[in-house]
């Protein structure tokens, strides 16, 4: 993905389009997914309140 | 580089730095969460000498009445009460009706209610010390 597209996906997801907010899911997953590990397992009731919570508050960020 | 392109790569590396720290403070919000959370053991897991109940007195509580009594000699006491103030209190007390509606059951007033409940419970109680003295 090129900066201009992440762009376009970044600022269509702040706005509330949920396909948007899964790719940047997939594109961040290996950050997510790091934050999530506990005992070396990740914590998949971890992973799922972190999205949420990204989720809410993606819209608070300021492009 | 253009400048759009710049303008992007700096939107992107705020983005994950932003992110970043919106996932750290999610976790540990979530880590204080479930640390205040109690432990908790299935029943099935307990030893059957630690629960409070066991089937003999399961059964027993089955073939009381209305009342779940704490004690036997309550029992003994509330079985020893007239016919028709055993029913009062069950009503008052089990059932949790108001008087006013005892009454027009038993086609009474609610005061002679009232008055059978004072003498019923005060019956209980005296009889209730007199064992408890006794013993």
């Amino acid at each position: 993905m090129n900066p201009e597209e992440f762009g376009k996906i970044l600022e269509e997801a702040t706005l509330g389009s949920h396909q948007a907010l899964e790719r940047i899911f997939e594109l961040y997953d290996p950050l997510i997914s790091k934050h999530c590990r506990i005992d070396g397992k990740i914590d998949e009731d971890l992973k799922q309140y972190i999205l949420i919570h990204i989720a809410l508050n993606i819209s608070k960020f300021d492009i | 580089m253009d400048h759009q392109q710049e303008y992007d790569d700096v939107l992107r590396a705020r983005f994950t730095k932003w992110l970043d720290t919106v996932i750290y403070r999610a976790k540990l919000k979530y880590l204080r969460k479930t640390e205040t959370k109690l432990d908790t053991v299935s029943l099935e897991e307990l030893p059957e000498r630690i629960l409070p109940v066991y089937e003999d007195d399961l059964r027993q509580i089955d073939s009381m009445d209305a009342f779940a009594f704490e004690e036997e000699r309550l029992a003994d006491a509330f079985a020893n009460l007239p016919i028709k103030r055993q029913r009062i209190l069950t009503m008052l007390f089990v059932e949790e009706r108001k008087p006013e509606e005892i009454a027009k059951e038993l086609n009474c007033s609610p005061q002679h209610v009232y008055d059978q409940r004072y003498h019923a419970l005060k019956k209980l109680r005296t009889e209730l010390m007199e064992e408890g003295d006794g013993r």
